[in-house]
C-alpha cells in the first residue's frame, strides 16, 4: 500500500457539500484484486462452523477498498483535481479465491 | 471392568458418528450463535441506532435540497458474513421444496443491520451531524480455493456522505 496517504474532499453526491466545484475534470477509477491468505482462510473455514460474521474476511475488504481508494485519489492527485464527487463502489469475483474490488468516480477542482 | 469397555465402546461410536453429526451440531451451534449476535445487535440498536438526520437531509436523496454544511467526507464501511456449513447444508435439502430460508434471512438481516450501525459510528466517530445518499450494496464473496469448499460468505457495503454543521 502506498504510504502517503492523500487527503481530499470526497463524495457520493453530485457535489461537495459546503463547496463550490469550479471544474470537472473526467473519471477515475481504482482499483485491486487481492488474493486470501491460506493461514487466514483455513481459520475463516473454522469460523464458518458457527457463521455469522467473517472477521478475516471483513478486515481483508476494508483494507483493500482503502488501497482502491487511496489509488483513484493517487490518480485525481495526478489530474490536478482537489476533490471527487459521486464515488460509487463495485466488487466482482474475478477468479475462483480472488476477488476485486473498484471504485470510480469524477475527478473535480472545488473552492 | 464392564463400566471400562462400555465407555470406550461409546468413545468409538461417538468418534464414527461424528462425520454425520458435524452437520446437525454445525447447524445448532449457529442458530445458537447467530441468535445471540441478533440480540447484542438488538441491545446495540437500542442503546446508538438513531440514525444521523434531519429534516433538511434526505437520508437516501441523491440531491440535497438546502446546503447548510461547513465540510464533509465519504464514509464506507463493510461485513462480510455467512451461515454455518450446517445451515448450508440444510438449506440445499430446503431448496427442493423451495420456501423461506429462515437461516439466510437472520444472517442477511443481521449483516445488513450491523453494516448501517456500523456506519452511524464511523459518522459520529468523524463528528458529522447527518448522512445523505445512503447506499447498501450486496456482494457474493468466494475466497475458496476450490468448488469443493463451499466457504461463501455475502459481503455488505455501506456508503453515504457524511455532513458537518
Amino acid at each position: 500500500m502506498e504510504p502517503t496517504s492523500i487527503s481530499m474532499y470526497m463524495s457520493n453526491v453530485e457535489t461537495i457539500p459546503g463547496m463550490t466545484i469550479a471544474k470537472s475534470l473526467g473519471l477515475v477509477t481504482g482499483s485491486t484484486v487481492r488474493a486470501k491468505h491460506i493461514g487466514k482462510d483455513i481459520f475463516a473455514g473454522f469460523k464458518n462452523f458457527v457463521g455469522g460474521e467473517l472477521k478475516q474476511y471483513t478486515d481483508l475488504l476494508n483494507e483493500s477498498r482503502n488501497e482502491a481508494l487511496q489509488r483513484m485519489m493517487m490518480q485525481a492527485s495526478s489530474m490536478g483535481a482537489n476533490g471527487i464527487v459521486n464515488v460509487r463502489f463495485a466488487t466482482s469475483n474475478v477468479a475462483a479465491g480472488a476477488s476485486e474490488l473498484f471504485c470510480y468516480g469524477t475527478a473535480v477542482i472545488v473552492q | 471392568m464392564s463400566e471400562d469397555s462400555s465407555f470406550i465402546i461409546v468413545l468409538v461410536l461417538l468418534f464414527s458418528l461424528l462425520p454425520i453429526l458435524l452437520p446437525f451440531l454445525s447447524w445448532a451451534i449457529g442458530r445458537w450463535y447467530q441468535g445471540r449476535l441478533m440480540d447484542a445487535l438488538v441491545l446495540n440498536e437500542k442503546q446508538n441506532g438513531v440514525m444521523l438526520q434531519n429534516d433538511q437531509h434526505l437520508s437516501t436523496a441523491s440531491s440535497m435540497t438546502t446546503m447548510a454544511a461547513a465540510s464533509s467526507t465519504l464514509l464506507h464501511v463493510s461485513i462480510c458474513v455467512g451461515p454455518s456449513m450446517g445451515q448450508i447444508f440444510f438449506m440445499w435439502f430446503k431448496s427442493l421444496f423451495g420456501g423461506r430460508l429462515h437461516s439466510y434471512d437472520v444472517v442477511l438481516d443481521f449483516g445488513r443491520r450491523e453494516a448501517l450501525l456500523r456506519l452511524n459510528q464511523q459518522a459520529k466517530d468523524l463528528g458529522c451531524s447527518s448522512m445523505v445518499n445512503i447506499r447498501i450494496e450486496t456482494s457474493t464473496v468466494s475466497f475458496a480455493k476450490n468448488n469443493k469448499n463451499k466457504t461463501s460468505s455475502v459481503e455488505f457495503l455501506a456508503f453515504a456522505t457524511g455532513i458537518r454543521q
